[in-house]
Parts: C-alpha cells; sequence; structure tokens
C-alpha cells in the first residue's frame, strides 16, 4: 500500500511540475504570436520578408520546445488524464477574469465546450480520415520509395545553395583583396608630410644619372658652393668643399633655376637669418 | 619656431584659427577607375575636376631643432590662378576619440613671385614634387586622389616620374577650431569608401 501511495505522490508531482512547464511554455508561445499580429496589424507597410520569417521561426522553435516538454520521459501519459467542469455558472468569475487575462469572463455553458474540447473541427477531422486512408493504401515499399526521392531532392537543393553562396563569397573576397597597399600608403603619407622618398634624400643610383644630364649646371655649381652651405648645417662654412654633381641633385635648389643664380650670390653674402 | 597651440593662444580678433581635419589612405592604380566611380556617385555633382600642381616644401631654420616649414603650391594647367602658400601646424595631440588628424592650418594666396620671397627671407627649397589627379566635394568636405610625381631634376617639371603604383586619397575640411562633429561626418564618408580605401588618421612622425 506505501508503495502505491508513494508512486502516486510522484505521479501528482510529475504532473504538477508538467503543467508548470506547459503553462510556461504556452505563455511563450501566446507572447511571441501577440508581437507577430501586432507588427502585421500596425507595421505592414514597412514589414520586410525576413522580419516575417524571423517571426514564424520563433514561432516554430516554440513550438518544438513545447513538444519536447510533452514528449519528455519524465511526463505523465496526459493521455489518461480526463478534464471535467465541475460547476458551470453564468456569473461573471473574477478569478478566471485574472488568470485569462480579461478575455473568459464567465466559465459557463457556451465557454466550456470550445475551451475544454479534444476533437478537432469536423473539416479537419475530415481530411485527417482522408489522408490515413491514402496512407494506407499505398504499399510500404512504394511510400519507402516517395521518402527517399524526397529526401534526395532536398539534400540536391541544400547542396545547390550552399555550393552558388560559397562561390559568391569566394569571388567576393577575391575582388576586395588588392584595391590598396599599406605599404604604400604609408610611404605616399611620408613623402608628402616630409618629403620621404623625393628629392632630398634620393638613392645613388639615380643621383648619378641626374649628374650626367645637367651640363648646363655646371656654370651654377660655382655659384652654388656658397649656397650650399645653408643645407648642410646652420653654422656658416665659406670653406665647405663643393660637392659638386650629387649635391646638385639634391635639394636646397630652388625650384626655378634661373632665380637659382641670383639667390647664390644673395645668400653667399651671410644671409642674417642663417644665424 | 612652431606656431604654440591654438587653445592657448587668445581670440583677439582678426582671423578665426582655422583648423585642417585629415583622413588618408591610398589605392592601387588598378583600383583608381572603381574608386572614382564611386567618388563620382557619393559627392557633390560637379564636373571631373582634375589638377596638375608642383608642391615646393620650404624650410626656415633657426636657432631650435625643428625647423618652420611653409608649402608652395601652384597649378601646372590652369593659367592664371594664384600661388597657394600653407602652414599646417603640428597634429593636435586629442584624444583618441576624434577620428581625423587636427591641425592649424593658415593658407594664403599669393602672386608668383613667393619662391623669391621665400628665399629672400631666408628658407631654402628642402623638397618638391609634382601632383597629378582629381578634386571631389561633398559639403564642406574635400576629397583628393591623387599622384605624386618625383622630380629628377630640380627645377624642370617634365622630367618627373611616379613614387609609387598607387594613388594618395586624402579627405581634409577646413573648419575652425573646435568643431569635433566634423570628424564624426568625415568618419561617415569614410565608412562608404570602405573596402575600396581605407582611409584613417596617420600620424607622421610614425613614418619618419
Amino acid at each position: 500500500m506505501n508503495n502505491s501511495q508513494r508512486w502516486c505522490k510522484r505521479e501528482e508531482k510529475q504532473l504538477e511540475l508538467t503543467l508548470e512547464a506547459l503553462i510556461s511554455q504556452v505563455a511563450d508561445l501566446k507572447n511571441s504570436l501577440v508581437s507577430f499580429i501586432y507588427k502585421l496589424e500596425n507595421e505592414y507597410d514597412r514589414l520586410t520578408w525576413p522580419s516575417v520569417l524571423d517571426s514564424f521561426a520563433l514561432l516554430s522553435g516554440q513550438l518544438n520546445t513545447l513538444n519536447k516538454v510533452l514528449k519528455h520521459e519524465k511526463t505523465p501519459l496526459l493521455r489518461n488524464q480526463v478534464i471535467i467542469p465541475l460547476v458551470l455558472s453564468p456569473d461573471r468569475d473574477e478569478e478566471i477574469m485574472r488568470q485569462t487575462e480579461g478575455r473568459v469572463p464567465v466559465f459557463s455553458h457556451e465557454v466550456v465546450p470550445d475551451h475544454l474540447r479534444t476533437k478537432p473541427d469536423p473539416e479537419v477531422e475530415e481530411q485527417e480520415k482522408q489522408l490515413i486512408t491514402d496512407a494506407a493504401r499505398i504499399s510500404p515499399d512504394g511510400a519507402q520509395k516517395q521518402i527517399q526521392s524526397l529526401n534526395k531532392m532536398c539534400s540536391n537543393l541544400l547542396e545547390k545553395i550552399s555550393k552558388e553562396e560559397r562561390e559568391s563569397e569566394s569571388g567576393g573576397l577575391r575582388q576586395n583583396k588588392q584595391t590598396f597597399n599599406p605599404t604604400d600608403t604609408n610611404a605616399l603619407v611620408a613623402a608628402v608630410a616630409f618629403g620621404k622618398g623625393l628629392s632630398n634624400r634620393r638613392p645613388p643610383g639615380s643621383g648619378g644619372s641626374v649628374q650626367s644630364g645637367q651640363p648646363g649646371a655646371g656654370a651654377i655649381i660655382a655659384g652654388a658652393s656658397g649656397m650650399q652651405q645653408v643645407p648642410m648645417s646652420s653654422a656658416p662654412a665659406q670653406q665647405q668643399p663643393m660637392l659638386a654633381g650629387v649635391q646638385m641633385a639634391q635639394a636646397g635648389q630652388p625650384g626655378k633655376m634661373p632665380s637659382g643664380i641670383k639667390t647664390n650670390i644673395k645668400s653667399a653674402s651671410m644671409h642674417p637669418y642663417q644665424r | 619656431m612652431e606656431a604654440p597651440p591654438v587653445t592657448m593662444m587668445p581670440v583677439t580678433g582678426g582671423t578665426i584659427n582655422m583648423m585642417e581635419y585629415l583622413l588618408q589612405g591610398s589605392v592601387l592604380d588598378q583600383s583608381l577607375e572603381s574608386l572614382l566611380h564611386r567618388l563620382r556617385g557619393l559627392c557633390d555633382n560637379m564636373e571631373p575636376e582634375t589638377f596638375l600642381d608642383h608642391e615646393m616644401v620650404f624650410l626656415l631654420k633657426g636657432q631650435q631643432a625643428s625647423p618652420f616649414v611653409l608649402r608652395a603650391r601652384r597649378s601646372m594647367d590652369k593659367s592664371g590662378m594664384p600661388w597657394h602658400l600653407r602652414y599646417l601646424g603640428q597634429p593636435e595631440i586629442g584624444d583618441k576619440n576624434r577620428h581625423a588628424l587636427v591641425r592649424n592650418c593658415v593658407d594664403i594666396a599669393t602672386s608668383d613671385n613667393l619662391t623669391d620671397f621665400l628665399v629672400e627671407m631666408g628658407f631654402r627649397m628642402d623638397h618638391e614634387f609634382v601632383a597629378k589627379g582629381h578634386v571631389f566635394r561633398k559639403g564642406i568636405m574635400k576629397i583628393v586622389v591623387y599622384k605624386i610625381f618625383r622630380i629628377l631634376m630640380p627645377g624642370n617639371t617634365d622630367s618627373i616620374e611616379p613614387l609609387s603604383l598607387s594613388y594618395l586619397v586624402e579627405l581634409n575640411v577646413v573648419a575652425p577650431a573646435g568643431q569635433d562633429i566634423v570628424s564624426d561626418d568625415m568618419r561617415n564618408f569614410a565608412e562608404q569608401l570602405k573596402p575600396l580605401v581605407h582611409l584613417e588618421k596617420i600620424d607622421p612622425k610614425r613614418l619618419m
């Protein structure tokens, strides 16, 4: 007797837990349905297909969890439970109002058949009966073949989609790769900011080629000797050795050659600012 | 000999101190066309404007270690344009939230004898280059895409060679000091040029 009592208690406990889980699941489902309906009713002009898909996905996920709860091993066979209304009254019932958020004010004769029914609608029942007879007619082999072909088509489709996605992704990547080179960026910024790589610090190879291309510059070199002291150091050094060709190629020359001569003469006479 | 930071200078009238907000990036030659297409779509509707400029950078070496730098620029393809003299200060070390490089900037239009004048004042040319490219505008923002050419023979702007296989892309705004909202607008615009070009604030001192 003790054993069966304990077993009964356990059953009750399980039932209670299951019911609580079911109630919370159904409440979640209800909330997502409410928000979806709101979205459809109020934002229909701004609604996008992905957003609708999201709502459907949410609902489907919640239905899935509901199913899982029902199938859970700890769930007692709810099929064996029967719900019988004990009291039906046409008066307003505050408790029911509160529990159903104002939707069911009265637990009466008209409300109960709708809320406590277990049989599906007649049309639905018809369709289900039809489907069952159809399914019974097909031989098991035929059924198996149909299942296999469905599976094959689904997997083909999936493969095609994933291949398309992969190809477009890699194509996009290849395209995006080489539109700029960070090293070049740094080199260009350095050139603009303080002349790195420009006439000042040219590699000796190109300096040599410049020398040969300046036969007419020989006359200016004489005048330039006085001028060269300025960029080299701030201290005046009239006896600076004349490093002709290479210095000529380097900066220190003003932009225009003709004015260079005039300027050289002036600076050779110890410009006051050089101090 | 650098001008004192802008925040220290009293506002006693005269001209407002203008700051240049700058973002830089580069684009390879082969992707230049797509960048120009995108800019043509994003920027104000104008005739596409190209330019060919010759810029010379002058230094004045004083007693202090850091020389005073002035940039003189002249247009090589448009006749009758004045020369452009520009002073750029040190980048302001603001908070990291500022998205663009900010520095004090003074722009002056001058007549043709600018180089003579500078040399008379004691400046010496440090380096020069030729810039050839396109200019776009969007509101107060100016986007310049140009190629830098090294001048092989000083003074001879016909013998030039490109410095690299890329074009430099600069997004700059000249605005009065203190308008940091400008850098937000610049950053939003720079986002639209990704992934073709990455415009960012590059500190030149890092590249020395």
